[in-house]
């Protein structure tokens, strides 16, 4: 448990010297010590995976993941918006390789497609529609005070250490799957992989041609569709209620008196007993 | 008054051993009630008054000025009162008593056995004591509410419907309180009357007095009712019933052993509830009070029928009344002791319908001594024949102050009888006195007579039978103090304040011009009341002949329909246990005492009231003007002070104690708990206003900083339990 | 099945990496003023939470995990949608994409 709040509070003090704004070389350090920190943290899960768990690809992993955190801490110390959301599209393609690497290939394209595709790009738009960059004397584009200054970071960071140290007491405790307590997790999956095999068409052996073998795309689209139809069916109204959400927010505002709110209340009518000075301006 | 006597103990001597002859009939077991659905119709003496409440209550929303409620509560308690006599008819009188189930009420169960469940349906129990009450009551109501149709003939319109809704109810209540089959039922009923009672009483709601009755009337009920219904509860915890079948079944068996050592409360919590029905002491003071009410209600629910509910519930509860020794006795004292002190009251009183009351109180305090004493039957017989002889009484006081605007001083009135028109009055009232003064041969004589015989043979009751003998010369006196001063003597009347008010004689203007100034005329009866006054004093006169068959020997049908009942069966009484006092047959000692009290009475009246009127008020002045006996009228006028004395008791304390508990409310529960409580956010509030400063990010630290706290105690109790796996 | 009974490598790092994630985001979105990037690292503790989900799912064996963060997505489009709406109709009436613009609204 020590471990844990050791390294969390190294990388904790790592992004608070990187958030402060000023020396250059006093944010490098703060970078250089929290990648430490970060270090520390991922040394302490491997060592809890054991040496037996690791394989060719770990390094590989530990790379990528590495490159996802300098990608995130970027995204809330960059001065400049635009460049923030560039880097959050860093951290989510570095995300979709990790599901790459734990065999979610559909998730891993489905992210880089909508996060990095959709949502960034609407995020990107919104700045730039929004934002005009302020120039200094020089010409040189600055950015604005409110990105420039982080707000209360030691707080903040704070907060954060504490998050970090009890996810990562939580983490240590992830149960290990006892094969007599735990569903044996190769059953599951065989289990899908046959219920995919007989359900999904193009899949069943016929005719001596050897069935083919369902990929991750068939399993969770299965899945979807056959083990969680009502929140797939809630998934859709919260889009279309986001959709309707976003038109009325976007029309344009118009102000009214009171007597067209009373008409398009369906008061039209009606008179008020209302003092005459009280009366809304028509 | 040698010769009637001697010619009465004549008579009686032929009749001795009455009782004795009973002996086997009160001796045979009680007999299992039987279900008897084929009889489902009889759910219609319910459904009758209800569904003439129901119309009264159209009627007076389409705004109807005739007659017309009068016409469907009459028809509707005719028809329920049909229906019972075809009953009885059907039944004979001591046939076996029946269940009839109408519908279910309340049924649960909580598991199996005793204890376990509790039931109470709306079902009849159907015997010959049940029969005997609704004869009369349903009988009588007719017969009132035809008399009512036209004595509240002004208030035609929306009071008129108001007044016989009311009417309505309460037939409907006492039906189910006469006729159920379990406590619970009875109980419904009893508030259902006492809830009737309070309508009527406060019919004239804008007369202060009225209103102040209808409360009084309600308020002293509550106490009763409360001591009925601990009572049924007792009864519940100690046998797990409340149906009459399965609990004199199991007092049967099981005899009075069983039960906790709760159980001899419950003769005591059912008397209380009988006593404030009954207008017994201590809970008596509101029946006269309740006279504010039209006179047909006083004559219906305040003399013949409700207020003889109590006699019913012992009569019918008898069984449990042996549960303690000396709970009979108990309610022998009470009903003498409340005879004497009405009675005494009565004698001071100038208002007929209150001297009326008093008498009413105290022939109910006859009633329970009658049954305390030991004999049902008597008490029995003196409710059905106190109920002709009251109504009638109170019918014809009520046509006395329809005629004469209100007029009830009888101070103020004199010589009715010759004025014209009001003959029948005049002497059906004859009727009524010398019946309630127990004149010899009378129903009220004959019934009577079975009270006191029962208590001068019993040596323990004895004082009260020497005290009820001086009571029945008081109600002699008083009696007959009403009619001398109000029908006999010179014709001469004052009208009552009505003479010029907003009713009385405005919808009879084609017959009598009383404009103001002109002369008043008396305002005589017509057919109606004329009839109904006819018809009930003929129902008194008939009700003497069971008496006459008691004393000899011979059975009559009261007497059957009694001793069928439970009242006499489960319990045993009813025996005579001495047949014999001073050495002589009881019959004639207490006919001879009887006759000569009664006699008395009379003649005393005759003699202040008639012959020399002011020696009436010589004698008033002689004891006020004495130190020594002044207390004596002075009290009696005042009641006894018992109004006096109860706000001392318990208006006074309830009083102070209410504004104690005002004061602590005002400054300690609101000012210091609520405000100082209502404070407490507000002084917090101040301390926390910096964080609340508006900043998004403020808000969200805090957020987080809960969620983080939540979650590292989450993961610590989780590490702290999964340390050891 | 005894190597099950350990989580792997890449499921560790895996969760690791959306701890660590998750943190940062959350810390973006205390000290970042730009309302803007503020949902920005909303999205990034959505995207902690969707790599938690696919680890824990692959170390059961089950594609509920996966399942679930196609709702992630779905929630976070929609989220997005919203909450940009609401900036822009912010940014309008102040000029301005600070958070701190609106403070007086606690009033």
């Amino acid at each position: 448990m020590t471990p844990w709040y050791v390294a969390a509070a190294i990388a904790a003090a790592g992004l608070v010297m990187v958030l402060r704004p000023g020396r250059v070389a006093l944010r490098r350090a703060g970078a250089v010590i929290g990648l430490a920190g970060f270090a520390m943290l991922m040394g302490f899960g491997l060592r809890l995976a054991g040496a037996s768990a690791t394989s060719a690809s770990t390094p590989l992993a530990l790379a990528v993941a590495t490159v996802g955190v300098i990608g995130a801490v970027r995204v809330i110390t960059h001065t400049r918006p635009v460049f923030a959301a560039i880097y959050f599209v860093l951290t989510v393609i570095s995300a979709a390789t990790i599901f790459l690497m734990l065999e979610a290939e559909f998730l891993a394209f489905a992210l880089v497609i909508v996060y990095a595709g959709a949502i960034l790009i609407t995020y990107m738009f919104v700045l730039m529609l929004a934002h005009q960059s302020p120039e200094d004397e020089i010409g040189r584009i600055g950015a604005e005070d409110y990105d420039r200054v982080p707000r209360e970071p030691l707080v903040a960071v704070f907060l954060g250490f504490f998050l970090l140290a009890a996810l990562g007491s939580v983490i240590e405790r992830v149960p290990p799957m006892a094969a007599d307590s735990a569903p044996s997790a190769s059953i599951r999956t065989t289990d899908a992989m046959v219920q995919a095999q007989q359900r999904l068409p193009g899949m069943q052996a016929a005719d001596g041609v050897p069935a083919d073998q369902p990929d991750n795309v068939h399993v969770v689209g299965l899945d979807l569709v056959a083990r969680y139809p009502a929140s797939l069916e809630l998934a859709g109204v919260i889009l279309l209620m986001a959709m309707f959400g976003a038109v009325v927010l976007a029309r344009r505002q118009i102000e009214l008196g009171e007597d067209e709110r009373r008409k398009a209340a369906g008061m039209g009518g009606m008179v008020l007993d209302l003092p005459e000075n009280e009366r809304g301006g028509a | 008054m040698t010769l009637p006597s001697l010619m009465l103990a004549s008579v009686l001597a032929a009749a001795s051993g009455d009782a004795a002859g009973h002996g086997s009939l009160a001796d045979a077991p009680i007999v299992a009630a039987t279900a008897a659905p084929e009889l489902a119709w009889v759910g219609w003496v319910l459904a009758l008054p209800a569904l003439s409440a129901v119309a009264c209550v159209l009627l007076a929303m389409l705004r109807v000025r005739n007659k017309l409620p009068a016409a469907a509560t009459v028809l509707a308690l005719g028809g329920a009162f049909a229906l019972i006599l075809k009953l009885y008819l059907s039944r004979g009188p001591n046939a076996a008593p029946v269940i009839v189930h109408l519908w279910d009420w309340m049924n649960f169960g909580w598991g199996g056995g005793d204890w376990k469940s509790f039931q109470a349906d709306v079902s009849l129990y159907i015997d010959s004591l049940t029969l005997l009450w609704m004869l009369f009551v349903t009988g009588l109501g007719t017969l009132i509410a035809l008399f009512a149709s036209e004595y509240m003939e002004s208030e035609r319109g929306p009071g008129y419907a108001r007044f016989f809704f009311g009417v309505s109810i309460f037939l409907l209540a006492m039906a189910c309180l006469v006729m159920a089959d379990n406590l619970v039922l009875l109980y419904l009923g009893w508030e259902g009357v006492g809830l009737a009672s309070y309508l009527l009483i406060g019919f004239y709601y804008r007369k202060p007095s009225a209103v102040a009755a209808a409360k009084k009337a309600f308020i002293m009920n509550r106490v009763g009712d409360l001591g009925l219904a601990v009572g049924i509860w007792l009864i519940w915890v100690n046998y797990g019933t409340v149906e009459y079948g399965e609990l004199f079944q199991k007092l049967a068996v099981g005899g009075s052993d069983q039960g906790g050592w709760d159980r001899s409360l419950i003769p005591f919590c059912l008397m209380l509830g009988a006593f404030g029905k009954s207008a017994q002491l201590p809970l008596f003071t509101w029946l006269p009070d309740a006279m504010e009410g039209p006179t047909p209600v006083s004559a219906l629910i305040h003399a013949a029928t409700m207020v003889t509910a109590g006699v019913y519930l012992i009569a019918r509860m008898q069984p449990l009344f042996m549960l303690h020794p000396d709970a009979m006795t108990t309610v022998a004292w009470v009903g003498g002791i409340t005879a004497l002190v009405s009675a005494t009251i009565g004698m001071a009183q100038y208002d007929i319908k209150r001297v009326f009351a008093y008498s009413t109180v105290s022939q109910l305090g006859y009633m329970f001594m009658g049954l305390g004493v030991g004999t049902a039957f008597g008490a029995a017989y003196h409710v059905f024949t106190h109920a002709f002889f009251k109504a009638l009484l109170f019918l014809t006081a009520g046509a006395v102050m329809h005629g004469f605007a209100g007029q009830l001083d009888l101070r103020r009135l004199s010589g009715v009888r010759k004025v014209p028109g009001f003959g029948i009055v005049s002497w059906t009232m004859l009727v009524g006195c010398l019946w309630l003064a127990a004149f010899p041969y009378s129903a009220g004589f004959f019934s009577k007579d079975l009270i006191l015989v029962q208590a001068m043979s019993k040596p323990q009751f004895q004082i009260l039978g020497w005290l009820s003998l001086a009571t029945a010369a008081l109600t002699a006196y008083y009696t007959f103090r009403v009619w001398f001063r109000v029908c006999a003597g010179p014709v001469s009347y004052v009208p009552g304040e009505e003479a010029h008010g907003d009713h009385g004689h405005d919808d009879h203007g084609s017959q009598h011009h009383d404009d103001h100034g002109h002369a008043f005329h008396p305002h005589p009866p017509r057919l109606a009341m004329n009839g109904v006054l006819l018809l009930i004093c003929l129902g008194a006169i008939l009700a003497g002949i069971p008496g006459i068959q008691a004393l000899r020997g011979q059975h009559n049908w009261v007497q059957e329909m009694v001793y069928a009942s439970t009242a006499v069966r489960a319990a045993g009484v009813d025996h005579v246990t001495t047949p014999v006092a001073f050495g002589m047959d009881p019959h004639k000692v207490v006919s001879v005492f009887g006759i000569a009290a009664s006699l008395g009475g009379i003649a005393i009246a005759l003699w202040l009231h008639l012959l020399d009127r002011r020696m009436a008020d010589r004698i008033r002045t002689a004891l006020l003007s004495n130190g020594l006996t002044r207390w004596l009228p002075v009290a009696m006028e005042n009641k006894w002070y018992f109004d006096e004395i109860y706000h001392a008791l318990f208006r006074l304390p309830l009083w102070v104690a209410s504004h104690l508990l005002h004061f602590f409310d005002r400054h300690f529960i609101d000012g210091v708990l609520v405000n100082g409580v209502g404070r407490v956010p507000t002084v917090l509030g101040r301390l926390f206003q910096p964080l609340y400063n508006g900043a998004l990010q403020g808000y969200a630290t805090t957020m987080a900083g809960g969620v983080i706290l939540v979650l590292a105690w989450v993961a610590w109790r989780w590490l702290g339990a999964g340390g050891a796996a | 099945m005894s190597e099950l009974a350990q989580p792997s490598a890449g499921i560790v790092v895996a969760l690791v990496l959306s701890a660590v994630l998750f943190t940062t985001g959350l810390v973006g979105f205390l000290v970042r003023r730009n309302m803007i990037l503020m949902f920005l690292c909303t999205e990034l503790m959505l995207q902690a939470a969707a790599l938690a989900f696919i680890a824990f799912g692959k170390m059961r064996g089950d594609t509920g995990g996966q399942v679930f963060v196609i709702f992630i997505l779905t929630v976070a489009a929609a989220e997005a949608a919203l909450a940009l709406g609401l900036v822009v109709l912010l940014y309008r009436r102040r000029e301005t994409l600070s958070a701190e613009a609106w403070q007086e609204l606690h009033e």
